[in-house]
């Protein structure tokens, strides 16, 4: 119906019930987990299928009706939506693994593990959407099942609160995109984003087009966590269960990037000057803010958070570069940000798991009775500082000199500001876990079971192979940034083809 | 007729009632009646916009969005209420202000 890999979760989603149900009944307890992680692997297998196909056919188009043509909701398929695609399912994966013994004491883990598929499902559908329906369908059911996932302990009170204020902003957010889709329908009559890109391609800019492009950046921005409306994402980060927070942050907030790169480049190509400079500022604002409340933070879970934000923040300035290596290296890093961060809150959630303290100053010097895990968290840390034989520095390095030369010195300036800025809360971590005196409560920790220990190892290997040897995985990157910035072949091969 | 700048001015009054909303009340369910005010601003909008299209016949797709929207905001405001009923166990009170034990 949809493309094999959406089929197949999709099929996954609805049956873990089932499987969980009989699994109730027979009293075994890791049974969802095990059929959820399946799913997530066939996907992949489909995806790779997929991807050979992109690289064939460049943009493949599914489900085209016979109507009207600017009445059309299809899928679409280019290599950024693949791309993205990939990090969506690969994260997940490891999450679902992660889970099986993480959330094991926990009640309701069927609906755990059909959320934890129907939100993979929805980003994904996402990053396959060829039009804003189809976009919004799939955005809404991302956002439902996140809502479900952040509150999912539900007998604490801090989940309800940041669940609360996560559910009323991300809402606002939605409707706030819907706004702006109800103008854009005002002006052209079409949804479809190669429609809408060859209306607005000679129209000049008035004033529901400014509204339009600020309801947009807004809607989306807040499902990015850019700064002026970033408050839900410290919250739901650290309420959420760890796997969630490294779902969530890894990958979820990337949605509301893509979502900006899809629609900002494409819809929004007569008005490149002004959408650059206001994500340039906001990009600012946003990396700031970050690591400046990062260095603040005591809870591990926080701070990571707050990291995100500044990272956000790195990836919007490349966006507004604009320039194809800049967007090469926006997309590298957000590769590169999924696996570290997913690695970070996944070892984040194997110190909570074993010490039930998220707090630094209890969790210091835990190295002495958690040294593995230890490492792997100093092995991400060290890549979130860009020190450079690790994955961050690659991209960061491309995101820079794109700056430069496209003649953005003062911006380029600032980013390297920042990331030095962002080595100090790094090193503080770094101290904290290794150099610190065990607290009485470090001391009673013990290593973390082998099924967290192998999730976790796998992802720092990821970091330090992609740092090691980033050339492939940057070719991959610079080819979804071409199908993303081939604004006339996208046309080309959806309207007139 | 009517033009349609009266149901866009009316469009762009129930968004910013419904902000206004979000922003400042502190009744959780009140919250919840905000976002649906927003959602129903985005409704009327595309409903104008679809009966001005064309002359003689209503554009479908903008009622096939807006039925999809009207589903959707009732799974929203479903996963709310049920935040909010949680949050009144916790807290005995309804009242955001009490809420805030989250830090900055």
């Amino acid at each position: 119906m949809f493309t094999e890999p959406l089929d197949v979760l999709l099929i996954f989603m609805i049956t873990t019930p089932v499987v969980g149900w009989v699994a109730h009944k027979k009293a075994y307890r890791k049974v969802q987990g095990v059929y959820a992680a399946l799913g997530l692997s066939i996907t992949g297998y489909f995806l790779y299928e997929l991807y050979k196909e992109v690289v064939k056919e460049r943009i493949i188009v599914i489900g085209r009706l016979p109507f009207y043509p600017p009445l059309e909701a299809y899928l679409q398929i280019d290599m950024l939506s693949v791309f993205m695609a990939f990090i969506y399912t690969v994260i997940g994966l490891f999450v679902v693994v992660y889970s099986i013994k993480y959330m094991e004491h926990d009640t309701g883990l069927t609906g755990y593990y059909t959320l934890l598929l129907g939100i993979v499902a929805g980003m994904m559908g996402v990053a396959f959407a060829g039009d804003f329906f189809t976009l919004f369908v799939f955005w809404e059911l991302m956002c439902l099942t996140s809502y479900a996932l952040v509150a999912f302990r539900k007998q604490r009170w801090e989940p309800i609160e940041a669940g609360f204020k996560y559910i009323i902003m991300s809402a606002a957010g939605g409707a706030t995109i819907l706004l702006a889709m109800s103008f854009l329908y005002g002006m052209t009559g079409t949804l479809n984003f190669a429609h809408l890109a060859t209306s607005l391609n000679n129209a000049t800019a008035n004033r529901w087009l400014y509204i339009t492009l600020t309801l947009i950046i807004i809607g989306f921005g807040i499902k990015a966590g850019v700064v002026p409306f970033h408050t839900w994402l410290p919250d739901a980060h650290s309420a959420a269960p760890s796997p969630i927070s490294a779902l969530l942050s890894g990958v979820m907030v990337k949605t509301g990037i893509f979502g900006l790169i899809r629609v900002l480049i494409l819809v929004f190509a007569p008005m490149q000057g002004t959408w650059q400079a206001t994500l340039a500022i906001f990009a600012v604002l946003t990396m700031f803010t970050g690591n400046l409340m990062a260095l603040l933070q005591d809870d591990v879970k926080r701070l990571l958070a707050f990291s995100t934000i500044a990272n956000v923040g790195y990836i919007i300035l490349g966006i507004a570069i604009g320039s194809l290596q800049a967007l090469t290296g926006s997309l590298f890093h957000i590769l590169n940000h999924a696996a570290v961060k997913a690695l970070l809150f996944l070892c984040a959630g194997s110190f909570i798991h074993q010490t039930k303290t998220r707090s630094l100053k209890e969790l210091a010097g835990i190295r002495h009775s958690m040294p593995v895990t230890s490492t792997i968290f100093v092995i991400g840390t060290l890549a979130l500082a860009g020190i450079p034989p690790l994955n961050f520095f690659w991209s960061e390095l491309t995101i820079v000199t794109a700056g430069v030369k496209a003649g953005m010195l003062l911006f380029s300036v600032l980013m390297i500001g920042n990331v030095a800025f962002s080595a100090a809360y790094c090193l503080r971590l770094i101290q904290i876990i290794i150099l610190k005196p065990p607290t009485s409560t470090s001391k009673k920790a013990i290593e973390a079971p082998i099924l967290m220990l192998i999730t976790t190892a796998v992802l720092a290997i990821l970091c330090i192979m992609i740092g090691l040897h980033p050339s492939p995985f940057l070719a991959i990157a610079e080819d979804a940034a071409q199908a993303a910035l081939d604004i006339q072949g996208y046309i080309n091969a959806l309207i007139l083809g | 007729m009517i033009p349609l700048i009266y149901y866009l001015a009316g469009a762009i009054a129930l968004y910013i009632i419904g902000m206004y909303c979000l922003a400042l009340k502190r009744n959780m369910i009140r919250l919840v009646i905000g976002i649906e005010i927003l959602l129903n601003a985005v409704h009327l909008s595309f409903i104008a916009f679809s009966a001005y299209r064309n002359t003689g016949y209503i554009d479908p797709l903008a009622h096939a969005i807006v039925i999809m929207s009207i589903v959707l905001g009732g799974c929203v405001t479903a996963v709310a209420l049920t935040i909010v009923t949680y949050a009144y166990r916790h807290y005995g009170t309804l009242d955001v202000r009490k809420l805030r034990r989250l830090k900055w």
